[in-house]
């Protein structure tokens, strides 16, 4: 199956060790501006990866294009495609790719953001860009790892 | 759409027997990495207590996550009391004992615990074995190519 998520860590313990398992994917696509330039970065978060699953770090503009080619490529299209942001996701999905079930993992606490979940806490900006993708379709599943029972009202 | 908890019938129990309060504060790193866990517990030895209370703490805490299916014990030194009281319940207990417990090993034990207890003890071993890298080494080595 094929993940779409935010995770402010991005490539971490969680992902490597319950969500590629979990989906079984076999790409792991990292859409952030700065590591899309960060080339050490890219190193060290790709370090642990087990070998059979590709990874691979692109801009968030760059999403749509990358996606629509992994996914008409032969092989194996199951994916886990992680943003740092709400905004980041917003701008994708308003680019054109294309999802309906959006995860969302971990989201960090700063002053001036409500707490929806031990893991996710969200700003005036994150609440109006999920808003808008469930809206436009999206389902909005909080979860930090594929066991976690959904707990968050949105 | 509802999550499943780990609620299958007849999963291998894990108990973490350690000095101290290490394996307490290991096994809640791992559930910071997998989620919350059942049927596992961990089992911190205070060398200023009795051996037999000690030891029935540890034979407590196995009984209490066994579902037919038998019990890990990660412990912590190998030669260490935690280790040989561990042992010392292998005659009475469905259990398999592995020494030199770190975060990969209570991971993989985490991960596969529908499996048979001999293979969930191998697969167990060499998570722990292949968790332990130079990664700057490694790093290095990317970067040269």
């Amino acid at each position: 199956m094929t993940l779409v998520r935010i995770d402010n860590r991005l490539i971490h313990g969680q992902i490597i060790e319950t969500w590629l398992p979990y989906t079984g994917a076999k790409n792991v696509v990292v859409a952030n501006d700065e590591l899309a330039h960060d080339i050490l970065q890219q190193e060290i978060m790709s370090l642990a990866i087990p070998q059979a699953v590709k990874s691979s770090f692109v801009t968030v503009e760059e999403v749509p294009a990358i996606m629509s080619r992994l996914f008409s490529a032969p092989g194996d299209h199951d994916s886990i495609i992680l943003f740092s942001s709400c905004a980041d996701a917003r701008r994708a999905f308003d680019s054109g790719f294309d999802f309906h079930v959006l995860n969302i993992g971990n989201v960090h606490y700063s002053p001036g953001k409500r707490q929806v979940s031990p893991s996710v806490a969200l700003s005036d900006e994150d609440e109006t860009c999920l808003r808008h993708l469930n809206r436009k379709g999206v389902e909005l599943d909080f979860r930090c790892v594929p066991n976690d029972p959904v707990q968050v009202r949105f | 759409m509802v999550a499943k908890t780990d609620k299958k019938d007849g999963v291998i129990g894990v108990v973490l027997v350690t000095h101290g309060t290490f394996g307490e504060t290991l096994l809640q790193a791992a559930e910071t990495v997998m989620g919350p866990q059942e049927n596992c517990l961990a089992v911190g030895v205070d060398v200023n207590k009795g051996v037999d209370e000690t030891l029935e703490g540890v034979r407590k805490a196995i009984h209490s996550v066994e579902q037919g299916k038998g019990v890990l014990a990660l412990t912590d030194l190998f030669g260490g009391s935690p280790t040989t009281m561990s042992l010392s319940l292998m005659k009475s207990e469905n259990l398999e004992v592995i020494t030199g417990v770190n975060l990969p090993m209570v991971v993989a034990a985490l991960q596969a615990r529908s499996m048979k207890l001999p293979e969930l003890a191998e697969k167990v071993m060499n998570a722990g074995q292949q968790g332990i890298k130079v990664a700057g080494a490694m790093l290095r080595k990317k970067a040269k190519k």
